[in-house]
Protein backbone atom coordinates (compact mmCIF):
# COMPACT_ATOMS: atom_id res chain seq x y z
CA UNK A 1 0.00 0.00 0.00
CA UNK A 2 0.97 3.74 -0.31
CA UNK A 3 2.79 5.02 2.68
CA UNK A 4 0.93 7.75 4.50
CA UNK A 5 3.16 10.60 5.06
CA UNK A 6 4.74 11.12 8.32
CA UNK A 7 3.16 14.50 9.16
CA UNK A 8 0.03 14.61 10.00
CA UNK A 9 -2.83 15.38 7.70
CA UNK A 10 -6.09 16.86 8.51
CA UNK A 11 -8.85 14.38 6.71
CA UNK A 12 -12.24 15.31 8.70
CA UNK A 13 -13.69 17.63 11.09
CA UNK A 14 -14.44 15.80 14.26
CA UNK A 15 -18.33 16.28 14.39
CA UNK A 16 -18.48 14.66 10.94
CA UNK A 17 -17.09 11.56 12.25
CA UNK A 18 -20.17 10.67 15.58
CA UNK A 19 -19.61 7.55 17.47
CA UNK A 20 -20.23 3.91 15.66
CA UNK A 21 -19.48 5.41 11.73
CA UNK A 22 -16.97 5.52 9.11
CA UNK A 23 -16.32 7.20 6.55
CA UNK A 24 -13.94 6.87 3.38
CA UNK A 25 -11.11 9.34 2.45
CA UNK A 26 -8.37 9.82 0.35
CA UNK A 27 -5.06 11.35 1.36
CA UNK A 28 -2.26 11.97 -1.41
CA UNK A 29 -3.70 9.28 -3.39
CA UNK A 30 -4.12 6.42 -0.36
CA UNK A 31 -7.65 5.49 0.44
CA UNK A 32 -7.78 5.94 4.33
CA UNK A 33 -11.49 4.62 5.89
CA UNK A 34 -11.64 6.50 9.10
CA UNK A 35 -14.24 5.48 11.86
CA UNK A 36 -14.72 5.78 15.31
CA UNK A 37 -15.98 3.01 17.80
CA UNK A 38 -18.10 3.12 20.18
CA UNK A 39 -15.57 4.40 23.08
CA UNK A 40 -15.26 6.69 21.21
CA UNK A 41 -11.35 6.41 19.46
CA UNK A 42 -10.68 7.22 16.04
CA UNK A 43 -9.16 4.59 14.10
CA UNK A 44 -7.48 5.23 10.37
CA UNK A 45 -6.64 2.40 8.26
CA UNK A 46 -6.24 1.46 4.86
CA UNK A 47 -9.85 1.38 3.28
CA UNK A 48 -9.38 -2.40 1.98
CA UNK A 49 -11.17 -5.51 3.32
CA UNK A 50 -8.46 -8.25 3.24
CA UNK A 51 -11.06 -10.94 1.88
CA UNK A 52 -12.24 -9.45 -1.44
CA UNK A 53 -11.08 -6.04 -1.60
CA UNK A 54 -13.87 -4.26 -0.35
CA UNK A 55 -14.07 -1.20 0.71
CA UNK A 56 -14.01 -0.45 4.57
CA UNK A 57 -15.70 2.53 4.63
CA UNK A 58 -18.50 0.91 3.18
CA UNK A 59 -19.24 -1.05 5.87
CA UNK A 60 -20.59 -0.48 9.64
CA UNK A 61 -19.34 -0.36 12.90
CA UNK A 62 -20.33 -2.78 15.60
CA UNK A 63 -19.14 -1.78 19.23
CA UNK A 64 -15.82 -1.84 19.04
CA UNK A 65 -15.06 -3.38 15.60
CA UNK A 66 -16.30 -2.51 11.81
CA UNK A 67 -17.50 -4.97 10.19
CA UNK A 68 -17.44 -5.05 6.06
CA UNK A 69 -20.39 -4.80 4.25
CA UNK A 70 -19.57 -7.82 1.85
CA UNK A 71 -19.27 -10.71 3.66
CA UNK A 72 -19.24 -9.76 7.42
CA UNK A 73 -15.59 -9.87 8.38
CA UNK A 74 -15.26 -8.08 11.67
CA UNK A 75 -12.20 -6.29 12.85
CA UNK A 76 -10.85 -5.38 15.76
CA UNK A 77 -9.38 -1.50 17.33
CA UNK A 78 -6.10 -2.93 16.09
CA UNK A 79 -7.40 -3.98 12.39
CA UNK A 80 -6.95 -7.58 13.46
CA UNK A 81 -9.74 -9.68 11.90
CA UNK A 82 -12.43 -11.48 14.83
CA UNK A 83 -15.20 -12.63 13.42
CA UNK A 84 -16.24 -14.94 10.20
CA UNK A 85 -20.11 -14.99 9.96
CA UNK A 86 -19.66 -17.59 7.44
CA UNK A 87 -17.68 -19.57 9.74
CA UNK A 88 -18.56 -18.79 13.33
CA UNK A 89 -16.98 -21.35 15.12
CA UNK A 90 -13.49 -20.42 13.80
CA UNK A 91 -10.92 -18.77 15.51
CA UNK A 92 -9.55 -16.42 12.87
CA UNK A 93 -5.87 -16.71 12.02
CA UNK A 94 -4.48 -13.44 13.43
CA UNK A 95 -2.59 -13.07 10.40
CA UNK A 96 -5.83 -11.66 8.59
CA UNK A 97 -5.41 -7.84 9.87
CA UNK A 98 -5.91 -4.32 8.27
CA UNK A 99 -3.21 -2.19 7.63
CA UNK A 100 -3.63 0.91 10.68
CA UNK A 101 -2.45 4.23 10.23
CA UNK A 102 -1.96 6.72 13.09
CA UNK A 103 -5.05 8.42 13.91
CA UNK A 104 -5.67 12.02 16.33
CA UNK A 105 -8.09 14.45 16.74
CA UNK A 106 -7.35 18.22 17.06
CA UNK A 107 -8.44 21.53 16.73
CA UNK A 108 -11.70 19.88 15.70
CA UNK A 109 -10.18 17.80 13.33
CA UNK A 110 -9.14 14.53 12.70
CA UNK A 111 -5.46 14.00 11.86
CA UNK A 112 -4.05 10.72 9.98
CA UNK A 113 -0.41 10.06 9.60
CA UNK A 114 2.21 6.99 9.31
CA UNK A 115 1.70 4.62 12.23
CA UNK A 116 4.27 5.61 15.08
CA UNK A 117 3.75 9.61 14.39
CA UNK A 118 4.81 11.29 17.10
CA UNK A 119 1.51 13.23 18.46
CA UNK A 120 3.02 16.03 19.62
CA UNK A 121 3.42 17.77 16.44
CA UNK A 122 -0.35 18.26 16.20
CA UNK A 123 -1.60 21.40 17.00
CA UNK A 124 -3.08 22.87 20.41
CA UNK A 125 -6.47 23.43 21.71
CA UNK A 126 -10.39 23.60 20.53
CA UNK A 127 -12.64 24.88 17.49
CA UNK A 128 -16.02 24.96 16.27
CA UNK A 129 -17.16 23.10 13.46
CA UNK A 130 -17.61 25.26 10.24
CA UNK A 131 -17.49 22.88 7.54
CA UNK A 132 -15.55 20.64 4.91
CA UNK A 133 -15.14 21.78 1.54
CA UNK A 134 -14.00 19.56 -0.97
CA UNK A 135 -12.85 20.67 -4.42
CA UNK A 136 -12.02 19.04 -8.10
CA UNK A 137 -8.82 20.87 -7.85
CA UNK A 138 -5.08 20.56 -6.92
CA UNK A 139 -4.73 21.85 -3.13
CA UNK A 140 -2.48 24.51 -4.77
CA UNK A 141 -5.03 25.95 -6.25
CA UNK A 142 -7.25 26.15 -3.91
CA UNK A 143 -4.97 27.21 -1.22
CA UNK A 144 -3.85 29.81 -3.26
CA UNK A 145 -7.34 31.49 -3.77
CA UNK A 146 -8.16 30.58 -0.11
CA UNK A 147 -5.46 33.16 0.84
CA UNK A 148 -7.37 36.11 -0.82
CA UNK A 149 -9.98 35.01 1.34
CA UNK A 150 -13.63 33.35 1.12
CA UNK A 151 -15.33 35.29 -1.29
CA UNK A 152 -17.23 38.16 -0.06
CA UNK A 153 -16.78 37.34 3.02
CA UNK A 154 -15.15 40.54 3.89
CA UNK A 155 -11.59 41.77 4.27
CA UNK A 156 -8.43 39.94 4.82
CA UNK A 157 -6.12 41.19 7.20
CA UNK A 158 -3.99 37.79 7.98
CA UNK A 159 -3.28 34.94 5.63
CA UNK A 160 -0.64 32.43 7.12
CA UNK A 161 0.80 29.00 6.47
CA UNK A 162 1.82 27.02 9.45
CA UNK A 163 1.76 23.30 8.35
CA UNK A 164 -1.21 21.57 7.59
CA UNK A 165 -2.98 24.75 8.51
CA UNK A 166 -4.22 27.69 7.04
CA UNK A 167 -4.51 30.80 9.18
CA UNK A 168 -7.13 33.14 7.80
CA UNK A 169 -8.39 36.02 9.31
CA UNK A 170 -11.18 37.61 7.35
CA UNK A 171 -13.90 40.45 8.17
CA UNK A 172 -12.86 39.91 11.80
CA UNK A 173 -13.17 36.08 12.03
CA UNK A 174 -10.29 34.36 12.76
CA UNK A 175 -10.61 31.05 10.47
CA UNK A 176 -8.54 27.80 10.59
CA UNK A 177 -8.46 25.69 7.20
CA UNK A 178 -6.96 22.13 7.61
CA UNK A 179 -5.11 21.28 4.13
CA UNK A 180 -5.94 18.43 3.08
CA UNK A 181 -4.37 17.11 -0.49
CA UNK A 182 -6.77 14.15 -1.86
CA UNK A 183 -4.87 13.43 -5.49
CA UNK A 184 -3.24 15.74 -8.27
CA UNK A 185 -6.45 17.25 -8.77
CA UNK A 186 -8.46 16.84 -6.07
CA UNK A 187 -8.06 18.71 -2.63
CA UNK A 188 -9.96 19.59 0.57
CA UNK A 189 -10.01 22.24 3.42
CA UNK A 190 -12.00 21.68 6.58
CA UNK A 191 -12.73 25.02 8.18
CA UNK A 192 -13.24 25.95 11.74
CA UNK A 193 -13.32 28.98 14.20
CA UNK A 194 -13.27 29.56 17.58
CA UNK A 195 -15.69 29.95 19.87
CA UNK A 196 -18.65 32.79 19.88
CA UNK A 197 -18.94 33.63 16.09
CA UNK A 198 -22.60 34.33 15.39
CA UNK A 199 -24.93 32.29 13.61
CA UNK A 200 -25.06 35.14 10.44
CA UNK A 201 -21.41 35.05 10.36
CA UNK A 202 -20.81 31.08 10.21
CA UNK A 203 -23.81 31.09 7.70
CA UNK A 204 -22.46 33.27 5.57
CA UNK A 205 -18.93 31.90 5.43
CA UNK A 206 -20.68 28.34 4.81
CA UNK A 207 -21.88 29.95 1.65
CA UNK A 208 -18.38 31.65 0.86
CA UNK A 209 -16.88 28.66 0.81
CA UNK A 210 -19.28 27.49 -1.90
CA UNK A 211 -17.94 30.74 -3.80
CA UNK A 212 -14.19 29.43 -3.08
CA UNK A 213 -15.20 26.04 -4.54
CA UNK A 214 -17.02 27.52 -7.82
CA UNK A 215 -13.48 30.10 -8.09
CA UNK A 216 -11.14 26.98 -7.47
CA UNK A 217 -12.73 24.52 -9.88
CA UNK A 218 -13.25 27.46 -12.34
CA UNK A 219 -9.26 28.37 -12.07
CA UNK A 220 -8.46 24.26 -12.57
CA UNK A 221 -11.51 24.06 -15.28
CA UNK A 222 -13.17 21.45 -13.60
CA UNK A 223 -16.22 23.10 -12.84
CA UNK A 224 -20.04 22.59 -13.54
CA UNK A 225 -20.98 20.74 -15.79
CA UNK A 226 -24.10 23.07 -17.11
CA UNK B 1 -60.99 1.22 3.07
CA UNK B 2 -58.84 -0.86 0.78
CA UNK B 3 -54.65 0.06 1.13
CA UNK B 4 -53.72 2.08 -1.92
CA UNK B 5 -52.28 0.46 -4.71
CA UNK B 6 -48.24 1.26 -5.53
CA UNK B 7 -47.50 -0.06 -9.11
CA UNK B 8 -43.70 -0.95 -8.19
CA UNK B 9 -39.98 -1.56 -10.04
CA UNK B 10 -37.85 -2.57 -6.93
CA UNK B 11 -35.02 -0.76 -8.22
CA UNK B 12 -36.20 2.28 -9.52
CA UNK B 13 -35.56 5.24 -6.93
CA UNK B 14 -39.11 6.77 -7.37
CA UNK B 15 -40.68 3.71 -6.44
CA UNK B 16 -38.45 3.34 -3.66
CA UNK B 17 -39.17 7.13 -2.37
CA UNK B 18 -42.80 5.84 -2.61
CA UNK B 19 -42.48 2.64 -0.55
CA UNK B 20 -40.30 5.00 2.08
CA UNK B 21 -42.88 7.51 2.79
CA UNK B 22 -45.49 4.76 2.59
CA UNK B 23 -43.66 2.96 5.47
CA UNK B 24 -42.75 6.01 7.62
CA UNK B 25 -46.34 7.59 7.29
CA UNK B 26 -47.69 3.89 8.53
CA UNK B 27 -49.58 3.27 5.33
CA UNK B 28 -49.61 -0.45 4.12
CA UNK B 29 -49.49 -0.39 0.50
CA UNK B 30 -50.65 -3.17 -2.16
CA UNK B 31 -47.47 -3.68 -4.52
CA UNK B 32 -48.19 -4.42 -7.89
CA UNK B 33 -44.88 -5.45 -9.38
CA UNK B 34 -43.95 -4.22 -12.78
CA UNK B 35 -41.43 -5.85 -15.03
CA UNK B 36 -39.78 -2.35 -16.21
CA UNK B 37 -36.60 -4.16 -17.00
CA UNK B 38 -36.39 -5.98 -19.19
CA UNK B 39 -39.89 -6.52 -19.74
CA UNK B 40 -40.76 -2.91 -20.45
CA UNK B 41 -44.01 -3.71 -19.35
CA UNK B 42 -44.95 0.12 -17.48
CA UNK B 43 -44.98 1.27 -21.38
CA UNK B 44 -47.72 -1.58 -22.24
CA UNK B 45 -51.01 -1.06 -23.06
CA UNK B 46 -52.18 -2.09 -19.65
CA UNK B 47 -49.62 0.49 -17.54
CA UNK B 48 -50.10 2.87 -20.11
CA UNK B 49 -54.39 3.32 -20.42
CA UNK B 50 -52.95 4.27 -16.41
CA UNK B 51 -50.46 6.13 -16.88
CA UNK B 52 -50.01 7.85 -20.17
CA UNK B 53 -46.62 9.01 -19.48
CA UNK B 54 -45.10 5.12 -19.00
CA UNK B 55 -43.53 5.66 -15.96
CA UNK B 56 -43.11 4.09 -12.81
CA UNK B 57 -44.67 4.58 -10.16
CA UNK B 58 -48.55 4.69 -10.44
CA UNK B 59 -50.14 5.37 -6.66
CA UNK B 60 -54.13 4.57 -6.69
CA UNK B 61 -55.69 5.46 -3.54
CA UNK B 62 -59.68 4.96 -4.31
CA UNK B 63 -60.50 6.65 -7.17
CA UNK B 64 -57.44 8.75 -7.06
CA UNK B 65 -54.71 7.94 -9.18
CA UNK B 66 -51.59 9.87 -8.96
CA UNK B 67 -48.16 9.73 -11.54
CA UNK B 68 -45.63 12.03 -9.90
CA UNK B 69 -44.06 11.19 -7.12
CA UNK B 70 -43.75 14.05 -5.08
CA UNK B 71 -47.71 14.15 -4.93
CA UNK B 72 -47.86 10.59 -4.02
CA UNK B 73 -45.12 11.25 -0.95
CA UNK B 74 -47.04 14.05 0.15
CA UNK B 75 -50.49 12.46 0.06
CA UNK B 76 -49.00 9.73 2.19
CA UNK B 77 -47.97 11.64 4.40
CA UNK B 78 -51.12 13.73 4.88
CA UNK B 79 -53.31 10.29 4.59
CA UNK B 80 -51.04 8.02 6.89
CA UNK B 81 -51.27 8.12 10.53
CA UNK B 82 -47.33 8.36 11.26
CA UNK B 83 -47.40 10.95 8.16
CA UNK B 84 -48.22 14.82 9.70
CA UNK B 85 -44.54 15.37 10.61
CA UNK B 86 -43.20 14.60 7.70
CA UNK B 87 -45.42 18.31 6.13
CA UNK B 88 -44.72 21.03 8.16
CA UNK B 89 -47.37 23.49 8.13
CA UNK B 90 -45.97 26.75 9.03
CA UNK B 91 -45.11 29.30 6.14
CA UNK B 92 -41.22 28.94 6.25
CA UNK B 93 -41.12 25.63 6.86
CA UNK B 94 -43.62 24.62 4.10
CA UNK B 95 -41.72 27.04 2.03
CA UNK B 96 -38.52 25.40 2.18
CA UNK B 97 -40.35 21.49 1.55
CA UNK B 98 -42.04 22.83 -1.84
CA UNK B 99 -38.53 24.33 -2.68
CA UNK B 100 -36.46 20.98 -2.02
CA UNK B 101 -39.55 18.87 -3.62
CA UNK B 102 -39.52 20.60 -6.56
CA UNK B 103 -35.52 20.75 -6.66
CA UNK B 104 -35.87 17.01 -6.10
CA UNK B 105 -37.88 16.59 -9.36
CA UNK B 106 -36.40 19.23 -11.52
CA UNK B 107 -32.72 19.34 -11.07
CA UNK B 108 -31.77 16.18 -9.45
CA UNK B 109 -33.31 14.33 -12.13
CA UNK B 110 -29.92 14.19 -13.37
CA UNK B 111 -29.20 11.48 -10.70
CA UNK B 112 -31.25 9.16 -11.33
CA UNK B 113 -30.86 9.39 -15.24
CA UNK B 114 -27.59 8.80 -14.44
CA UNK B 115 -28.49 5.58 -12.45
CA UNK B 116 -30.20 4.45 -15.40
CA UNK B 117 -27.56 5.02 -17.79
CA UNK B 118 -25.21 3.23 -15.61
CA UNK B 119 -27.27 0.48 -14.53
CA UNK B 120 -29.75 -0.33 -17.24
CA UNK B 121 -28.37 1.17 -20.46
CA UNK B 122 -30.33 4.38 -20.40
CA UNK B 123 -30.33 7.23 -22.46
CA UNK B 124 -27.80 9.82 -21.91
CA UNK B 125 -24.19 10.22 -21.57
CA UNK B 126 -23.14 8.48 -17.89
CA UNK B 127 -20.36 11.23 -17.39
CA UNK B 128 -21.98 14.13 -18.42
CA UNK B 129 -24.95 13.06 -16.38
CA UNK B 130 -22.71 12.08 -13.09
CA UNK B 131 -21.54 15.59 -13.23
CA UNK B 132 -24.43 17.14 -13.39
CA UNK B 133 -25.61 14.72 -10.05
CA UNK B 134 -22.57 15.70 -8.83
CA UNK B 135 -22.99 19.73 -9.07
CA UNK B 136 -27.24 19.23 -7.77
CA UNK B 137 -25.93 16.68 -4.48
CA UNK B 138 -23.16 19.87 -3.75
CA UNK B 139 -26.03 22.52 -3.63
CA UNK B 140 -27.56 19.99 -1.21
CA UNK B 141 -24.60 19.56 0.88
CA UNK B 142 -23.92 23.14 1.28
CA UNK B 143 -27.54 23.63 2.17
CA UNK B 144 -27.48 20.93 4.84
CA UNK B 145 -23.75 22.47 5.62
CA UNK B 146 -26.19 25.71 6.73
CA UNK B 147 -28.79 23.92 8.67
CA UNK B 148 -26.16 22.44 10.73
CA UNK B 149 -24.96 25.99 11.97
CA UNK B 150 -28.92 26.59 12.18
CA UNK B 151 -29.04 23.42 14.01
CA UNK B 152 -31.14 21.66 11.93
CA UNK B 153 -30.70 18.02 10.75
CA UNK B 154 -32.97 18.35 7.91
CA UNK B 155 -33.42 20.03 4.64
CA UNK B 156 -36.59 22.10 6.15
CA UNK B 157 -36.06 21.93 9.44
CA UNK B 158 -35.10 20.12 12.83
CA UNK B 159 -37.28 17.01 11.21
CA UNK B 160 -37.73 14.83 8.70
CA UNK B 161 -40.27 16.07 6.14
CA UNK B 162 -41.64 14.70 2.73
CA UNK B 163 -38.79 16.96 1.09
CA UNK B 164 -36.35 14.91 2.74
CA UNK B 165 -37.45 11.49 1.35
CA UNK B 166 -37.79 12.75 -2.05
CA UNK B 167 -34.11 13.92 -2.33
CA UNK B 168 -32.60 10.47 -0.22
CA UNK B 169 -32.20 7.78 -2.78
CA UNK B 170 -30.48 10.27 -5.39
CA UNK B 171 -27.77 10.60 -2.76
CA UNK B 172 -27.94 7.22 -0.92
CA UNK B 173 -27.28 5.15 -4.50
CA UNK B 174 -24.61 7.38 -5.84
CA UNK B 175 -22.25 4.88 -5.42
CA UNK B 176 -24.50 3.01 -8.37
CA UNK B 177 -23.54 5.90 -11.20
CA UNK B 178 -19.98 6.37 -9.79
CA UNK B 179 -20.14 9.21 -7.21
CA UNK B 180 -18.75 8.29 -3.90
CA UNK B 181 -19.74 10.08 -0.56
CA UNK B 182 -16.25 10.63 0.54
CA UNK B 183 -16.88 14.48 -0.60
CA UNK B 184 -20.48 15.18 0.95
CA UNK B 185 -20.16 15.17 5.12
CA UNK B 186 -22.86 16.88 5.51
CA UNK B 187 -25.60 14.71 3.07
CA UNK B 188 -23.76 11.45 4.55
CA UNK B 189 -24.83 12.61 8.11
CA UNK B 190 -28.32 13.68 6.92
CA UNK B 191 -28.62 10.16 5.44
CA UNK B 192 -27.91 8.02 8.69
CA UNK B 193 -30.40 10.25 10.35
CA UNK B 194 -33.04 9.22 7.70
CA UNK B 195 -31.73 5.56 8.11
CA UNK B 196 -32.63 5.89 11.71
CA UNK B 197 -36.36 7.22 11.22
CA UNK B 198 -39.14 4.86 12.95
CA UNK B 199 -40.38 2.79 9.63
CA UNK B 200 -36.83 2.99 7.51
CA UNK B 201 -37.50 0.67 4.55
CA UNK B 202 -34.18 -0.58 2.42
CA UNK B 203 -33.98 -0.87 -1.34
CA UNK B 204 -31.32 -3.06 -3.22
CA UNK B 205 -27.85 -0.67 -2.67
CA UNK B 206 -29.45 0.95 0.70
CA UNK B 207 -28.94 -1.16 3.93
CA UNK B 208 -30.17 0.00 6.55
CA UNK B 209 -27.57 -0.30 8.91
CA UNK B 210 -24.51 2.44 9.33
S1 LIG C 1 -14.71 -8.41 1.08
FE1 LIG C 1 -14.86 -7.85 3.14
S2 LIG C 1 -15.82 -9.54 4.03
FE2 LIG C 1 -15.57 -10.20 2.01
Amino acid sequence: MPDLPSQWTPVALVADLPVATSAGTVLQGAEVVIWRDSAGRVHAWEDRCPHRGMKLSFGFVRGDRIACLYHGWQYDGAGVCRYIPAHPELEVPASICVPAHAAAEALGMVWVAAAGTDPGSLPPGGAEPLRSLFVEAPLEVLVGLAQAGLPGAGAVTEARRDGALLHLSQGGTRIAAGMHPMGPGAAALHLVLPAGASEDRRLALVTAAAGLRRAAEAAAGTGEAA
Amino acid sequence: MSAPVLWNYDLDDACYRVRLMASLAGVALTLRSVDAYPGAEHRGAEMMALNPLGRLPVLQDGALVLTQPEAMLCHLARTGPRGAGFLPQAPGPAALVQEWLAFAARDLGAAAAARMAAMLEGPGDPEVLRLSARDALRIVEDHLSAQTQRGDGFVAGAEASVADIALFPAFALSRDYGLDHDAFPALRLWARRIRALKGFVPMPGIPDYH
